[in-house]
């Protein structure tokens, strides 16, 4: 036994059991994540039950088996409830997504396994996407046309169904187009003439003409409005013409209106490839559309598309001001105790809780340089603010402040890196330090900047804290990039996933509802995370090849 | 004594003490250097002859390095040191506060112990101290290149891959790049800082005899450890011996007959 420690073996087996224990859990939570949120899209089958009641009588659930759970009988009893011809300790029991959201009570019931009577599978059974409520389970009846049945003898009733929902769905895509384009520009030009009023009103430049053109050019917007809301209550009416008729668990026939219906599957009468095929398409929504009933239905696009946004931006701020600290501080400042008090300092600052970042950056940058700018640069639109307010700007800015420590150090670590000899050779060409500096040193430096950029990167994207002091919202109805001139508002709130996961995780009304939402948005999360990372990986790679020095 | 005979001195021999002021490229006066409390060179005076190849010798820590790095101001990087005394340059002392370091440097070219060519092309590198100066002339720029390529020798080597990037060379041939991009902008003085202790010995004779053909156009000033070197390429020799300068003569004349003791004993082996 000694020998076998004095052999240093055991050293081997420590070390290697660290190594595998961590790449056990990153793996184990990856898969965990990906699991958990990526099975929410795949189609899972509709079961009909016959359930008995404690009363003895027999009702009839359907819907999706969302989560199995074993419980002992003995917590069972406890609260009260006993089954009879029933041995075992432990049973089973089913949650059960039963939809329906405005006609039964609870959109999601537990059911004991004992008490199924039968269980079944049938093909016909449909699962209807909507706008507003969730999901509907049951069967398809019937189509309605302005309230008359298309059906005849020999259509079929799903291709009919798949026909109309396709119409209908186009139909609203083209209101929501034209909501989103024309209305929205109308809208903004508006705001910005009642704007344009106000500052003239304000420097006293409101001439009686002036005031005529702005009414005239409000005028004529009004009346482009009334055009193009025309135009949408004709594609409502259109998408409104149709309905179907359903047969819920209840066995009532329930008629829904076309417009609000997105998607219908038959999940049960599905082929392993359909079964792929719909996976997918379900996932190419859920990143690319936007969120429903209070985030939890829908996509979460602008949740990706604010994060990603939130980050470059940052990136593009804190980059330079790194590297242009972290020169100075290697380059030119004296190498005395003063410096060394500096470095620490900044290294220090890395270790603040990003909250604390989050009250600064709310108290200096929100308040204090915002509400200064919008006293000096938009008097016209007070009191409401426009960068006196949290925003996408003020949260970059925050994370740029908390992310400068990790480019200025990584930055100085690159340049001490570099040979002395090639600083020297430049200088003995004639190159003054600036000139050697921006020559040679920086691009040198580059690959260690990407480094510093990547840990910024990854350190800043998944900081949620200090965002919901400096302009993060639930939902912000407009991106901060549209088509409305000057087409970058930095001044406008944003969504973003690490906030998403929080906001429907725990703030929620359906938590049974949003839970492999709360997984899916977490893998995207890590998902837009590790690509980021790669691509600016991918970027230092090359930078080190390029300037890779002779090893002496 | 004589383990080293000098070959190459076709030069005819000058009078070092009375150097005409055509004939001086530098002149070192009363130079003295601190290194914080530490005094590294000890009233070196000398006069640098024009188009010729002047040696500096002498152990390790001797301070030859030290006295070339004052030539072209090298030291005014390092914190800690000071120096006095005056090294003259077109009759103008280069100490002098209304000199411009990176402009002296462009008159007074150095290339070190081991090549350092920059992570760019074989070209960039060639023009860089053209480029610095603002020359952006494409076909300026060829023209320089070819000559300087030519004038250290490897234009032949690497006229078709002037594109690649310099790390692709072998050391000798990165040397050689070094020293095209020190006389790319034209210096009148070049020093070369122990140029060959990193390479092998073929590439070492190409270099020397790359310093040989130099001396036409500039005033070189070589550090060395390697006495047969020294004995081939240089004109003139000074020996240096803790921070002094104790002889400074005629190659052939120091290697042969040497006036002083230790200078004897150094090139005989007794020690260093």
């Amino acid at each position: 036994m000694n020998h076998w420690f004095k052999s240093g073996k055991p050293w081997i087996w420590l070390t290697a059991g660290a190594v595998s224990i961590s790449l056990i859990a990153v793996i184990g939570l990856l898969l965990m994540i990906a699991w958990r949120g990526l099975s929410f899209f795949w189609p899972a089958p509709i079961h009909e039950m016959e359930v008995q009641t404690p009363a003895g009588a027999t009702t009839v659930l359907i819907g999706e088996r969302y989560e199995t759970e074993e419980i002992p009988v003995s917590r069972l009893n406890e609260s009260g409830v006993f089954l009879e011809d029933y041995d075992s300790p432990v049973l089973q029991r089913y949650l059960i997504k039963v939809g329906n959201r405005e006609y039964v009570p609870l959109d999601f019931t537990w059911v004991l396994e004992p008490s199924i009577v039968s269980d079944t599978t049938p093909k016909d059974l449909a699962v209807i996407e909507r706008s507003k409520d969730g999901n509907f389970y049951g069967y398809p009846v019937d189509v309605l046309e302005n309230g008359e049945s298309v059906l005849s003898s020999q259509s079929n009733l799903r291709e009919v169904l798949f026909e109309r929902i396709e119409r209908a769905v186009e139909f609203n895509e083209q209101a929501m187009d034209l909501q989103n384009d024309e209305i929205s520009t109308i809208n903004y030009q508006i705001e910005q003439l009642r704007l344009e009023r106000r500052r003239l009103q304000l420097e006293g430049k409101l001439t009686a003409a002036e005031q005529d053109r702005i009414e005239s050019e409000q005028a004529q917007l009004r009346a482009d409005y009334m055009e193009i809301e025309k135009e949408l209550f004709a594609l409502r009416d259109q998408a409104s013409r149709d309905a179907v008729v359903m047969r819920d668990m209840r066995g009532e026939e329930v008629t829904l209106p076309m417009y609000r219906v997105l998607d219908v599957t038959f999940p049960n009468d599905m082929n392993i490839f359909q079964k792929w095929g719909h996976f997918f398409v379900q996932v190419a929504k859920f990143v690319s559309e936007d969120p429903r009933e209070a985030n939890t239905e829908g996509g979460v696009f602008p949740a990706i598309f604010g994060t990603v946004f939130m980050v470059l931006l940052m990136s593009v701020l804190v980059t330079p001001f790194g590297v242009i600290a972290a020169v100075y501080l290697h380059e030119y400042a004296g190498k005395n105790i003063v410096t060394r008090v500096i470095r620490i300092a900044v290294i220090n600052l890395a270790g603040v809780p990003s909250i604390v970042y989050g009250v600064f950056g709310l108290g200096f940058f929100v308040y204090m340089v915002g509400g200064t700018l919008d006293q000096i640069f938009y008097p016209e639109s007070l009191p409401t603010p426009t960068f006196g307010t949290p925003g996408v700007l003020w949260s970059a800015i925050t994370l740029a402040i908390l992310t400068l420590p990790v480019v200025i150090v990584s930055t100085e670590e690159g340049l001490s890196r570099i040979p002395s000899t090639l600083r020297e050779g430049s200088l003995a060409l004639g190159a003054t330090k600036a000139e050697t500096i921006w020559r040679i040193i920086l691009p040198m430096a580059s690959p260690a900047i990407m480094t510093g950029l990547i840990l910024a990167v990854a350190r800043a994207a998944g900081e949620v804290a200090p965002l919901m002091l400096v302009g993060v919202v639930k939902s912000a109805p407009m991106l901060p990039v549209d088509g409305n001139f000057p087409y970058l508002h930095v001044d406008r709130k944003f969504m973003h996933l690490g906030f998403h996961i929080y906001d429907v995780g725990f703030q929620s009304p359906n938590v049974e509802a949003a839970r492999p939402l709360v997984y899916a948005t977490s893998f995207l999360l890590v998902t837009v995370i590790v690509g980021l990372n790669l691509t600016a990986i991918g970027v230092r790679n090359h930078l080190r090849e390029k300037y890779r020095s002779l090893e002496h | 004594m004589i383990s080293v005979t000098p070959t190459s001195s076709t030069a005819e021999a000058l009078d070092l003490e009375n150097l005409t002021s055509e004939q001086t490229a530098m002149e070192i006066r009363d130079l003295n250097l601190h290194y914080g409390d530490v005094q590294a060179l000890f009233d070196v005076s000398m006069k640098i002859p024009k188009n010729r190849v002047t040696a500096f010798i002498g152990p390790s820590g001797c301070g030859k390095s030290t006295l070339l790095r004052c030539i072209n101001r090298m030291n005014d990087l390092v914190e800690i040191c000071r120096t006095s005394g005056e090294i003259i340059l077109h009759e103008k002392n280069i100490y002098d506060k209304d000199v411009d370091a990176a402009a002296l440097r462009r008159q007074v070219g150095m290339v070190f112990q081991r090549p350092n060519p920059f992570p760019k092309s074989i070209y960039e590198n060639v023009v860089y101290g053209m480029r610095l100066q603002g020359v952006n002339d494409r076909r300026v720029l060829d023209e320089v290149v070819e000559r300087s390529l030519k004038g250290a020798a490897l234009w032949e080597e690497v006229k078709d891959r002037l594109g690649d990037t310099a790390f692709s060379l072998s050391g000798g041939q990165q040397q050689r790049l070094v020293i095209a991009r020190a006389i790319a902008v034209e210096p009148e003085v070049l020093l070369l800082d122990e140029p060959t202790s990193a390479l092998d010995p073929i590439s070492t004779l190409t270099i020397e005899e790359l310093i040989t053909e130099l001396k036409s156009k500039y005033t070189v000033v070589i550090v060395t450890h390697n006495m047969q070197q020294a004995a081939r390429v240089s004109d003139q020799t000074a020996f240096m011996y803790m921070g002094k300068l104790i002889e400074y003569a005629d190659t052939n004349t120091l290697f042969t007959t040497p006036e002083k003791k230790q200078t004897e004993d150094y090139i005989t082996g007794r020690y260093g």
